[in-house]
């Protein structure tokens, strides 16, 4: 059924923008020019503003643990407007970034929170789409 | 990458941008000359940004907009008042606003 | 047999109906938290021109004001002669930065603004006036590069939204709509020959009946 086809295409390219492997905020400071490729071959390029900010956050032992770019995942199933920070580390640093408790291992967060985190870290989050 | 600047519209406009340091300039007059710059200055490659002022791109309507649509990221291209600081009333971009999220939205904002 | 043949296929159409309809669902929910998530950029980047706009405009009027001053007193012949006499070389950096995979510009401008000397019209021109001219200028192009960078952001973004928006239209009042039609269709179906099944049957058990 070729409208199956185009939806299964649809959805395959839905997360192209992602990379293969997310650098950790350690490498990426240390890096003079800090990027990741995606899987479509674009660079995203990360602000050096942001990792210092990011840095500024997270212990010296925790920068190596942070993965990047923080993924910001879209699941249906969370309803719309419902967003989910996964991985110990991210959602630590996203708790703070905005000005929440922290969390246990998994954040969930709402669409006014989705603007702030976007704005602050426009080229170190990225969204992801799971179903 | 880096990129040169190019400029269309009336004396004035051309003339300042000039002293700022833009590189191509076009005084349009005629419309056939003017849209075979225009295309030249989208084809270029070296053409970072083209600056043309409200009156011309209006003149120009479909055909103009046209070559936005298909011109793919490069050139940027920018509208911009002349010197008696002409806008059309509802610019592309508040139209863009009112087709993606809804005129109720658009009215609150000022600004823009 | 005959009747068992015929039922297959149309079960068979339902399952796999039923899983289309799944997929087409899937896909209308992602494509949905993906416009939700353009609108959310998309607003972004309005406000940041909220704030570019205005200042950008000011600033050109400014300079524009500054220019006829100029061709009053320096002259227009000479303003004009000025303009081609000075050093047009400005570069504006362009990268790409990417949404959700929408190709978005980055725009970095070095040093728009420059004295007389780096300017280039002839010495025996300078004038305060001429300089002023050419400053308030620098100044506009540089507001004015920085809101190009935002207003072509801002037009990617809505123009994804709307190729989008289109996609989960068809999904929601096409696709999907005709699958449960057919799905109903069958289901209906199903039913009836369900009913002329039992129907048969209990006529040929009447006659198997009547035999004995």
């Amino acid at each position: 059924m070729s409208s199956d086809r185009i939806i299964k295409l649809e959805l395959s390219r839905l997360n192209l923008h992602l990379p293969e492997r997310r650098l950790s905020l350690k490498e990426a400071l240390l890096s003079p020019r800090p990027q990741v490729v995606a899987r479509d071959g674009s660079v995203h390029v990360f602000k050096r503003g942001e990792l210092e900010f990011l840095a500024g956050l997270l212990p010296e032992a925790d920068r190596d643990k942070l993965p990047l770019p923080i993924l910001i995942a879209l699941e249906p199933k969370l309803g719309r407007g419902t967003a989910r920070i996964s991985g110990e580390v991210e959602v630590k640093v996203v708790s703070q970034v905005l000005g929440k408790e922290a969390a246990a291992g998994e954040l969930l967060i709402y669409r006014p929170e989705v603007a702030i985190l976007r704005r602050k870290l426009p080229t170190t989050t990225q969204y992801l789409f799971m179903w | 990458m880096s990129y040169k600047i190019a400029v269309v519209g009336d004396q004035d406009t051309i003339t300042g941008f000039a002293l700022a340091g833009a590189t191509y300039t076009h005084i349009h007059t005629a419309r056939e000359e003017t849209l075979a710059k225009l295309n030249e200055f989208f084809a270029s490659g070296e053409i970072g940004l083209v600056l043309i002022t409200h009156r011309v791109a209006e003149e120009f309507g479909f055909d103009f907009r046209q070559m936005l649509r298909t011109k793919g990221l490069l050139p940027l291209v920018l509208r911009i008042p002349d010197k008696t600081g002409y806008m059309p009333k509802v610019d592309e971009l508040r139209k863009i606003i009112r087709r993606t999220v809804g005129a109720e939205i658009m009215v609150k904002k000022e600004g823009l | 047999m005959a009747m068992a043949l015929a039922v297959a296929p149309t079960r068979m159409e339902l399952l796999k109906l039923r899983q289309r309809v799944g997929l087409a669902q899937k896909g209308y929910d992602l494509l949905k938290e993906k416009m939700d998530a353009l609108v959310i950029e998309f607003f972004e980047v309005l406000k940041r021109i909220q704030e570019a706009r205005p200042k950008a405009l000011e600033q050109l009027s400014v300079a524009h004001r500054a220019l006829s001053m100029c061709f009053a007193i320096v002259g227009t012949l000479e303003t004009k002669q000025a303009s081609k006499e000075t050093k047009r070389e400005l570069q504006v950096d362009v990268s790409t930065r990417h949404i959700m995979g929408i190709a978005v510009p980055a725009v970095e401008v070095g040093e728009v603004e420059r004295n007389a000397l780096i300017r280039g019209y002839g010495l025996h021109m300078t004038s305060s006036v001429l300089d002023e001219a050419s400053k308030k200028f620098e100044r506009a192009l540089k507001l004015l590069i920085e809101l190009a960078e935002l207003e072509e952001s801002a037009f990617a973004i809505a123009r994804e939204f709307e190729k989008t928006k289109r996609r989960v239209n068809a999904l929601e009042y096409i696709l999907i709509p005709r699958l449960k039609e057919a799905i109903k269709f069958i289901m209906m179906r199903l039913d009836e020959m369900e009913r002329e099944n039992f129907s048969r049957l209990k006529r040929i058990k009447a006659m198997l009946e009547e035999r004995e």
